[in-house]
Formats: C-alpha cells, sequence, structure tokens
C-alpha cells in the first residue's frame, strides 16, 4: 500500500472508527439514566436519597450495636435469649407474621373506588413510612393484592365492603401530611374518580391484625 | 470461476481492508444511531451538580447496604454460636431464621423467572411517548402478576420487595425501596416450577402483555434460568411505633 491518497483514506476511517468504539463503549456503560431527568426530579432524588441513606446509616448504627451486645453477652458467659426474644418480636411485626398496635391513621373509602385505587393507596402509605397496614382486616404482606371491580372489590379473595377501611401504623403527622397534602394522592384521587369519597383520620392508637398467609417459602431454598 | 478468483486475488490488500474497515464504521454509526437514548436529555447547568451529589448518595447507599447485610450475617453467626445453647435459646434461633425467610430478609435461589421491561426503542421519535416508556405501575403489574403465580420472593433490579417496599416514578425512572433504578427493570422470582405455566395462563397477564408491549409499546421479555439467586432485603427493619399490643390478638401464624 504505497500510495499516499489510499494511506490517508484509511487513516481516516481508522480515526473515526475508534472514535465511535468508544463512543459507543461509554454510551453503553454510563447509563445511570440521571442524564435524563430535570432538575425538578434530581432536586427529589437527592432529598430521596440522602432521607434513605440517613436510615441506612442508623441501621448500621443499630445493627452494630446489637451486635456488640450480643457478642458482650457471650464474654460474660450470658445468655443471648433476650436479644434474640427482641429481634424476633420486631422481625415478626414488620414482615406481617404478628398484629401490632401503635400511633398511625385511618382511611375510609367511599364509593366506587378501583384496583387501582387501593394499590396507589397502599404504595403511598408504604412511602410514607408506615409500618403496618390492613385493609379491611387484612393485613397487607408484600403478596397482597387487590383485584375486581368498583363494588366488588377484594384483597386476598377477602371482599371490600362499600365503605372500607385502610388502617396503617407510623408517624401520624407524616403519613396524614402525605396523603392530604395539597395535590397528594388523596386529591388526586379524587379528582379522576367521580363519586369516590376519602377521609383520613389520624389516630392515638391503630391496632393491625397478623397475616393469615403462610410467609415462608417451600420451593426457593434460602441462601446462606 | 477461476475468472473471479484472479480477479480477486488481483485487488490490493489496502482496499479489502479499507472495504472491512468501511463496513466496520458502516456497523458502528447504526448501533451508535439506534442506541442514542430514547428519553428526553436536559442540558441545563445547574443540573452537574445535582447528578454529581445524587451519583455520590447512590455510592454511598450501595456501601451501607453491603455493611447492613454484613452485619446482619455477623449478627446470626453470633447468635447461633451463642454460648448458652441451651433449648430455649436454640428455640429462638429457630424462629429467628423462620421469622427473617418470612420478611425477606434471607436471599433465596431455586426455580425462577426474570421479566425484563424495556422503553421502546421508538419512544423518542413519537409524540406523546410516555406510553412507550416503562413506568412504576408496570413494574407493580409485573410483580404482582408474579405473587398471584405463586413467586415466593421478588425483586426489581435487586431490589427485593419486602412489605414496605414502595414502587414510585421519578422523572422516567423508578424508586424502589427508595433506590433509584434505571430502565431496563428486571424483576427476578423465584417459587414453585410452575409459575412460568401459571403466568402465562393468568388473564390478567396476557391482557397487560397485549396493551404494553408488542410493535407499538414497551419491551416485554421473558427468560427461566435454571437457578435464580433472589437477593435479601439491604434495607432498614426499625420499627418505631409498631409495638406489640397490650393484649396480643392470637397470631395466625406459629
Amino acid at each position: 500500500m504505497r500510495n499516499p491518497r489510499s494511506q490517508i483514506a484509511l487513516a481516516v476511517v481508522a480515526l473515526l472508527l475508534g472514535f465511535l468504539v468508544v463512543a459507543q463503549v461509554r454510551s453503553q456503560s454510563s447509563g445511570t439514566g440521571l442524564e435524563q431527568l430535570s432538575a425538578q426530579d434530581l432536586t427529589l432524588l437527592v432529598a430521596n436519597l440522602n432521607t434513605r441513606n440517613d436510615q441506612l446509616r442508623t441501621q448500621v448504627a443499630d445493627l452494630g450495636q446489637q451486635l456488640a451486645s450480643i457478642d458482650a453477652s457471650q464474654a460474660n458467659g450470658e445468655t443471648s435469649a433476650g436479644q434474640l426474644r427482641d429481634d424476633l418480636v420486631r422481625t415478626r411485626i414488620w414482615s406481617g407474621i404478628d398484629p401490632a398496635q401503635g400511633q398511625g391513621l385511618r382511611v375510609v373509602v367511599r364509593g366506587p373506588a378501583t384496583v387501582g385505587v387501593v394499590e396507589d393507596l397502599l404504595n403511598e402509605l408504604r412511602n410514607a413510612g408506615a409500618e403496618a397496614i390492613s385493609i379491611a382486616g387484612v393485613r397487607v404482606v408484600p403478596a397482597t393484592i387487590a383485584g375486581g371491580t368498583p363494588g366488588a372489590l377484594s384483597v386476598d379473595n377477602s371482599l371490600l365492603g362499600d365503605p372500607f377501611e385502610v388502617d396503617a401504623i407510623g408517624n401520624t403527622a407524616t403519613i396524614t401530611g402525605t396523603l392530604t397534602r395539597i395535590g397528594g394522592l388523596v386529591a388526586q384521587e379524587l379528582a379522576t374518580n367521580p363519586g369516590l369519597a376519602i377521609e383520613v383520620t389520624p389516630a392515638d392508637q391503630v391496632l393491625v391484625p397478623g397475616t393469615t398467609r403462610d410467609l415462608v417459602p417451600h420451593d426457593a431454598k434460602p441462601r446462606l | 470461476m477461476s475468472g473471479v478468483g484472479a480477479r480477486l486475488r488481483s485487488i490490493p490488500t489496502w482496499q479489502v481492508t479499507l472495504f472491512v474497515a468501511l463496513v466496520a464504521l458502516g456497523f458502528l454509526i447504526a448501533a451508535q444511531l439506534r442506541s442514542e437514548t430514547p428519553r428526553v436529555e436536559y442540558t441545563s447547568q445547574e443540573r452537574t451538580p445535582l447528578i454529581q451529589t445524587a451519583l455520590s448518595l447512590q455510592s454511598e447507599q450501595k456501601a451501607l447496604q453491603a455493611q447492613i447485610l454484613d452485619l446482619r450475617d455477623r449478627i446470626t453467626t453470633a447468635e447461633t454460636s451463642s454460648e448458652g445453647s441451651d433449648a430455649l435459646v436454640k428455640q429462638l434461633n429457630d424462629a429467628l431464621f423462620q421469622a427473617r425467610l418470612a420478611a425477606g430478609l434471607t436471599a433465596l435461589e431455586g426455580n425462577g423467572l426474570v421479566i425484563q421491561l424495556q422503553d421502546a426503542p421508538q419512544a423518542a421519535q413519537a409524540a406523546g411517548g410516555e406510553d412507550l416508556l416503562v413506568t412504576g405501575l408496570d413494574v407493580r403489574t409485573v410483580v404482582e402478576e408474579l405473587w398471584l403465580a405463586g413467586a415466593e420472593a421478588v425483586a426489581v433490579n435487586d431490589e427485593r420487595v419486602v412489605a414496605t417496599t414502595a414502587i414510585l416514578d421519578i422523572g422516567g425512572s423508578l424508586l424502589v425501596n427508595s433506590a433509584y433504578l434505571a430502565p431496563p427493570y428486571q424483576v427476578k422470582a423465584v417459587g414453585p416450577a410452575d409459575m412460568s405455566a401459571q403466568l402465562a395462563s393468568s388473564a390478567s397477564w396476557i391482557s397487560f402483555v397485549a396493551s404494553r408491549a408488542g410493535p407499538n409499546g414497551i419491551q416485554v421479555s421473558i427468560a427461566q434460568p435454571a437457578d435464580l439467586v433472589v437477593p435479601a432485603y439491604a434495607g432498614t427493619v426499625t420499627i418505631r411505633y409498631a409495638q406489640p399490643p397490650a393484649s396480643p390478638a392470637p397470631s395466625a401464624n406459629p
């Protein structure tokens, strides 16, 4: 290949090829999705991540303390039964196995509620930090699903009446504020579902039952 | 034929090289154009520090999650190797193991399904492209369909779905367990061997796929790996307000 023109052509093509390979690799590997968010969404995301990281730091500190406490008990030759019992009570309430009681709220839904209304409500309560939720006396666990049509809704095969109640335990001010704020979930549902009525009442004490489901897996195996 | 062969052999090597390079160039240009993101990209200056902050917080979140999983493992090890391993301690340890399984605090493996949801390739060009983007509602629907099919554990991009999990839209992406997730979304589930058959025969699943997927919708694909792992929940299990009832109602489960 002694022709200088062909050498130049090949060099230009090689250069372009290299540039495109780099661009392609970068576009495949740097897809965080953040570049597609608006400044408003990014601000919301940063606030969410900050809150979540604060919670995770607290959890790390709590778990560190728990581990230190077990180690100290063992060093003194004491049994760890007390710590185990505390851990068991907390885990069973959190998972939905056991009933729970505490401050929170009651939501009463009247009228032609759809499955979407029920699911949006549950999702928003979880997002607001509710620690335990029930619908019409049915404890909400991960696999709890609403079904049916307006007037014949059901949750976990238990028919919802009209009206039906949703009880949630959590910081009363936070979860009530999240649901009832201007432009919040209640306002949105009322605007898009004519005839629907949603009443939110803060409560000092709410009782949420334990689930009737068996939450322990039988086919999948623990990976220890 | 020999004439053609002789003619091919007479082509200079540099021309063959240039031809191959040009073919590769064309392929890469096409790939680059296709991989152009279908979502709107914002370019304002104030976003750069926000993106940097978000990336740094995400990285911190991953590290904290890893610490939580490690501490839980160490606590479990310490509890099960307790010196006072009498009958009561053993009984409590067994009960705690079952409770952690039920709560999603233990990774599970077994028969699995992975459903991937991806934006439609033509989302950027189409007017009113929101229908072509995967939404939180789509992911929630898939998670519910998997529960209905008998799933025993579900995770979205490795965020385990537990009792407190919310799935929220943020821009064109999602927050799951308050963790930021960008598409594509892989919803993993482990459960019984007939989970795939149950899903395939579900009228609501068929309706979802018919209404949301296809040439003018999002991309839905399913894989059925022989052995799948759904990770443990790596978030907070702190309860501040929920307490055992003063006079506990009998629990439905042992």
